[in-house]
């Protein structure tokens, strides 16, 4: 009994996983390029949501079309955000860089108040794929969607990253700004390539959560901060961290849930436990390397 | 570099606008003014934070630690003794997140003390029996619920908050803040304990949010978890210090007047929901058009309109420094 | 080379007290498994300028920066004048009597010249009597050639400005010891004549120095001793004729170009 419960929580923890790196491996890209924290990282993913619900229930797309749309969508939004807007701070001092994406968060959370009110919806569309059934463990089929979704689009970044020619000047740019302006590379449209990928994967992801959670205008706060601890676990800026961040935060999460008794009203505090933690006995993340601190 | 008229102006338009208030006691009014102040309150102390370079977005922890270690004190050991608890407690939260953040720089700075104030609003929510859980908290209320008598005490607390942060700003502290900012092994080398001076200005913003936190819970003599550490607690000093001008004491007064009328105006317009949208869009203005924040604004209109009397002043204004 | 015979006596009685005043023995710092310091011994006389000297990485920056209290210590003790700051706070070492320069700053833009001399003054706690003509920021000012600069920001300073401000900063320490990191790199050649005579006056103060640098004429006409580091230990020390004599550091220092 108590290990069925064990097997059901990690597998349903697996699956959010996949949702956590989709959103962490964009948030940590934009910091590894820029130095920028995108405190509206998680807005995008809302945004995101709100479309793929809304191409669904409104016009009858179906929700993993809706997804790439709202990815499409959303790298479109970052372009404008940041060659509107972002580009301008990217030589201020922190607490505007800072304030900069925080106020963007603001101002997209309280559009989408106005526009779809604060209340949650649930998306009814019928599951994408038929549930797994392991033994005594069922995992939902949706759940298993987003698990492939997420580890397809991380995996589809890491391949981005290594073998191809942006990649590599976007990695440049991130490890060595100075040297990177050096050998001729243009940085600023390394910095807007890093958001423009951060917007893309943070629409589907927004799809993502359309599908398991709910769509509604604080998800991407929820969200974005679990991203935090993920990025703060993985090392900002790392990638390959982010992965194994997301891992490990929505197993520490599930087995809160699970096996504390009360664990479930702790939300995301088992987050801001971990980033606190880490942070303080690794100051750039466990998994993260000096550079940027 | 001011003159001793514009050191002065603060204290005398608090003590103005507070005792006018207090005389024609419109309730709508008293409660903007109320609110004005503790943001102020917030706002100058997180600049005080921020001029030793620890950019915090935490702030919120200790505005929640201090209205609820009023409320949870006040039945043990009497409302005097709990004053004295809240800066005690906030002044132990300030040396421990500290502590704990003291090698961090920049974001990781931020993010830690972010997640620390988040933090708080869990265990609030962990341990029911101490706090009440989310169904929140009852402090004393303040000044026994007469708006004019709440008024003129967290007045007096941002009178108390102006004059901390122009001590700060005077030669004894701002230089060595600044260096610490800068670069902390340079300040290190001029004989300055590092370590101390940021714990100093970490206990005395945190002991200044927690009492604007205590004040604001006293004023309704209620208040659940989402009330004091939500995130907005975090943000608006920030916000306000930098769109009013940061390193300044005027900057945060003036940054909590502009962005609480701007939502007074909003709230009017939009509603309850969504009204801070207001927010958003003048914190992305502020960062693009003006990043020097209002007063930054004001000095360069001061030095068109009269670079010549200006700097004869500056001049007057130093020699007598000397 | 420069002897003490033409110091006033109540100076050279002062500085001849203390025979070393740093003394360093069998140092050792490490960054990860690199060793980059690997017991060195040394000690620096009280009342002369010592020159450090060494090719890059040869450790003579973290040598600097060890006795200054910025890097760990692995092994090792330092003693300054014959107390010991091994593992002590940078600030206390400060108050202790060591001060320090910085090849590359960064002071405040927003600070003025008397700003910044007054955060050693009030923080560095050290007594001023000892040196008369460096008692308060305006004078130190005066002495390190930046009157007329004295309310002016940080930012609106130039290079050669902002190094003498450095010096200035340190001198404000009040210190028995100054080590100056590379004072005088990027200088003009003017600039940097200029910096040798300010730094002969801070001499003539009572106040010991070490010099780190790589220009060798500065070190051949300002110091009295020369300290060689190669790879993390010490290679030679001597009078600089001895020691640009020696056969070791000019292979190992030199190089092809000096030594013809």
């Amino acid at each position: 009994m108590e290990s069925t419960l064990l097997v059901q929580s990690l597998l349903l923890a697996l699956t959010t996983a996949g949702l956590y790196a989709a959103i962490a491996s964009g948030l940590t890209l934009e910091f590894g390029v820029t130095g920028i924290i995108n405190f509206a990282h998680g807005e995008f993913v809302m945004l995101g949501a709100f479309l793929t619900y809304f191409l669904y229930e409104a016009v009858g797309v179906p929700p993993l079309a809706g997804m790439v749309l709202s990815g499409l969508a959303m790298t479109a939004l970052s372009w404008l955000v940041f060659d509107g807007f972002l580009s301008r701070v990217l030589k201020q001092d922190e607490h505007n860089q800072i304030l900069a994406t925080i106020g963007l968060s603001i101002l997209l959370i309280n559009l989408a108040m106005i526009a779809w009110t604060p209340d949650a919806r649930v998306m009814h569309a019928p599951p994408l794929l038929p549930p797994l059934q392991l033994g005594d463990v069922i995992v939902p089929g949706n759940n298993l969607v987003v698990l492939l979704v997420g580890i397809a689009l991380y995996a589809g970044m890491i391949w981005f990253m290594r073998h191809t020619r942006q990649g590599l000047l976007l990695r440049l740019a991130a490890d060595d700004p100075q040297l990177a302006v050096l050998a001729g590379v243009d940085v600023t449209r390394m910095f807007r390539l890093s958001f423009l990928i951060g917007g893309l994967t943070a629409g589907v992801s927004g799809g993502l959560v359309a599908l398991i959670l709910y769509v509604q205008p604080l998800v991407g706060v929820d969200l974005v901060m679990r991203a935090f601890a993920i990025v703060a676990l993985g090392g900002l800026g790392s990638i390959g961290g982010a992965l194994i961040g997301a891992v490990l935060l929505s197993a520490a999460e599930n087995l809160t849930a699970t096996f504390v008794p009360g664990g479930g009203s702790w939300g995301y505090g088992v987050a801001f436990v971990i980033i606190v933690l880490v942070l303080v006995v690794r100051p750039t993340g466990l998994f993260g390397s000096e550079r940027r601190a | 570099m001011k003159t001793g008229l514009t050191r002065l102006l603060p204290y005398v338009l608090i003590l103005l606008v507070t005792l006018a208030l207090v005389w024609i006691d419109k309730p709508f009014w008293i409660q903007l003014a109320i609110g004005v102040a503790i943001t102020a309150i917030t706002a100058l102390a997180w600049d005080i934070l921020s001029r030793t370079g620890q950019v915090s977005l935490g702030s919120a922890a200790f505005f929640g630690i201090g209205s609820y270690t009023l409320a949870i004190f006040e039945p043990l050991i009497g409302l005097t003794l709990a004053w004295v608890a809240v800066v005690v407690v906030c002044a132990l939260a300030a040396t421990l997140l500290g502590l704990l953040t003291l090698r961090l720089r920049r974001m990781y700075f931020a993010i830690a003390t972010l997640g620390f104030a988040l933090s708080m609003q869990v265990l609030v929510v962990v341990f029911p029996d101490w706090t009440g859980g989310s169904g929140g908290i009852a402090p004393p209320v303040l000044a026994d619920g007469d708006p004019r008598w709440q008024l003129g005490l967290i007045g007096l607390l941002l009178l108390a908050a102006v004059a901390l942060s122009d001590t700060l700003l005077g030669l004894r502290f701002r230089p060595a803040f600044f260096m610490i900012r800068t670069k902390p092994e340079l300040a290190a080398a001029s004989g300055v304990p590092v370590v101390h001076m940021k714990i100093f200005a970490f206990i005395v913003s945190g002991v200044l949010i927690g009492l604007a936190g205590a004040c604001y819970g006293g004023l309704y003599g209620y208040v659940v978890p989402t009330d004091v550490f939500t995130t907005n607690w975090s943000v608006l000093p920030l916000a306000i210090a930098t769109l009013g001008g940061m390193d300044t004491t005027i900057g945060p007064l003036l940054g909590a007047i502009v962005l609480k009328a701007l939502e007074e105006v909003a709230r009017s317009v939009i509603g309850g929901t969504g009204y801070q949208v207001v927010y958003g869009a003048v914190i992305i203005l502020f960062v693009i058009g003006m990043p020097q924040g209002i007063v930054g604004l004001l000095r360069k209109a001061g030095k068109l309109a009269g670079r010549r009397t200006a700097t004869g002043e500056k001049k007057k204004e130093r020699e007598r420094h000397a | 080379m420069r002897d003490t015979a033409s110091l006033s006596p109540a100076r050279r009685s002062a500085q001849q007290s203390g025979g070393a005043i740093l003394a360093v023995e069998d140092l050792t710092v490490a960054f990860g498994g690199l060793k980059a310091l690997d017991g060195v011994s040394l000690s620096i006389a009280a009342g002369e300028i010592t020159g450090l000297i060494g090719p890059n990485g040869s450790g003579k920056s973290t040598l600097v920066n060890t006795v200054s209290g910025q890097l760990p210590v692995r092994g090792g003790r330092i003693s300054l004048r014959g107390g010991d700051v091994t593992g002590r706070r940078p600030d206390r070492i400060v108050r202790a009597g060591m001060a320090r320069t910085y090849q590359i700053p960064r002071v405040p833009p927003t600070l003025t010249v008397e700003e910044v001399l007054s955060v050693p003054l009030l923080y560095a706690g050290r007594d001023r009597h000892r040196l008369p003509g460096l008692g308060d920021a305006a004078a130190i000012a005066a002495f390190c050639g930046l009157g007329p600069l004295f309310r002016r920001y940080c930012g609106d300073l130039s290079v050669t400005d902002l190094r003498r401000l450095e010096i200035a900063r340190a001198l404000a320490c009040a210190p028995d010891l100054l080590l100056l990191d590379e004072a005088m790199a990027g200088l003009s050649h003017e600039d940097s004549v200029e910096v040798m005579g300010l730094i002969r006056n801070v001499h003539e103060q009572g106040i010991s120095i070490v010099i780190i640098e790589h220009l060798m004429r500065v070190i051949t006409t300002l110091c009295h001793r020369v300290v060689v580091l190669n790879n993390g230990r010490l290679l030679a020390e001597g009078t600089p004729a001895t020691v640009l004599a020696d056969q070791a550091v000019r292979e190992a220092y030199l190089g092809k170009g000096f030594a013809s």
